[in-house]
């Protein structure tokens, strides 16, 4: 598993597609796809976690499911962590849900990628 | 030794900050500055009460006034978090006061009876948003106060989705 992070626009998605060699179509919007087990890379992870939140469903169980069925997958996900602490409890309660997940994918991934300015730094495991 | 964490919301600052003081053979203090209102807080508390269960913190809650505490030389104390304290000396009283000045005293004085002082902030000027300007004017409180402790702080570490990254010197093996 491949984790990708950043913040919004920083430049990730594209990165992913030349490093990786993918094509648009294998790049899936993550809150859309079904079949996850099968994606190659999943993106807008952090909407997905909103979909999750907002159907109250467990979002960690979903994670830990998506790491064991489909382990090479690449992840991409917004940082959405640094900010003012959210006055509605449902974005607080997402943003959270946000750092949670990205931190057990963090934990179970090979390589952890974080996106600034376009520019990517390898933060876990072998240089690209 | 000072060390200052910085990180955005649930990026494992927290357990960072403990697992930098396992091993230290000294009393630990855990300062806590969160006020324990509502119930996230609560759980918060609890969640944080939990995760140092067995690890021999004492616990201190001083919400402001910092240098108030009374600990015995040679300490160590796991400050949690910049982010509370400043926003408990700057909204007080139906005022603000521009917190950095005292803060940063306070800091230094906790500092000089303590052997090792880890310190844990908050990233929160990322989001682009224009708030009110009480609340930009806590951002501009935490930056400065960020940057200020970055400069006296022996070792800095961002952490990222529970990854730590050094910033500045080294993490103490």
């Amino acid at each position: 598993m491949i984790l990708v992070i950043g913040g919004v626009h920083a430049g990730k998605t594209e990165f992913v597609k030349n490093c990786f060699k993918l094509s648009d179509t294998e790049i899936l919007e993550a809150s859309e796809t079904e079949n996850f087990q099968n994606a190659k890379c999943l993106r807008n992870y952090h909407i997905l976690i909103k979909k999750l939140c907002n159907e109250n469903a467990d979002f960690l169980e979903f994670t830990k499911r998506l790491i064991q069925e489909n382990p090479d997958c690449i992840i991409i996900t917004n940082e959405i962590g640094c900010g003012i602490v959210p006055i509605d409890q449902s974005e607080r309660l997402w943003r959270e849900a946000c750092g949670k997940s990205a931190c057990l994918l963090a934990e179970h991934a090979e390589k952890v990628i974080r996106m600034i300015c376009g520019i990517p730094t390898v933060i876990k495991g072998e240089c690209l | 030794m000072m060390i200052l964490i910085t990180g955005g919301s649930k990026c494992g600052k927290s357990s960072l900050a403990e697992t930098l003081l396992n091993d230290i053979s000294e009393q630990k203090y855990y300062l806590a500055t969160m006020k324990p209102f509502g119930e996230e807080a609560q759980k918060a508390i609890i969640r944080h009460q939990k995760m140092r269960k067995e690890k021999n913190f004492i616990t201190i809650e001083q919400y402001i006034d910092i240098d108030k505490i009374r600990i015995p030389a040679h300490s160590a104390v796991l400050l949690e978090c910049m982010g509370n304290l400043c926003a408990n000396e700057m909204f007080r009283d139906d005022t603000i006061f521009y917190p950095v000045e005292k803060i940063i005293r306070n800091l230094k004085s906790l500092y000089s009876a303590t052997d090792m002082l880890v310190i844990v902030t908050n990233e929160v000027g990322m989001d682009g948003i224009s708030y009110s300007a009480g609340t930009m004017q806590y951002l501009s409180a935490m930056a400065e106060l960020n940057q200020n402790t970055a400069q006296m702080a022996d070792t800095v570490i961002e952490c990222v989705c529970g990854i730590p990254l050094v910033m500045k010197g080294e993490i103490p093996c």
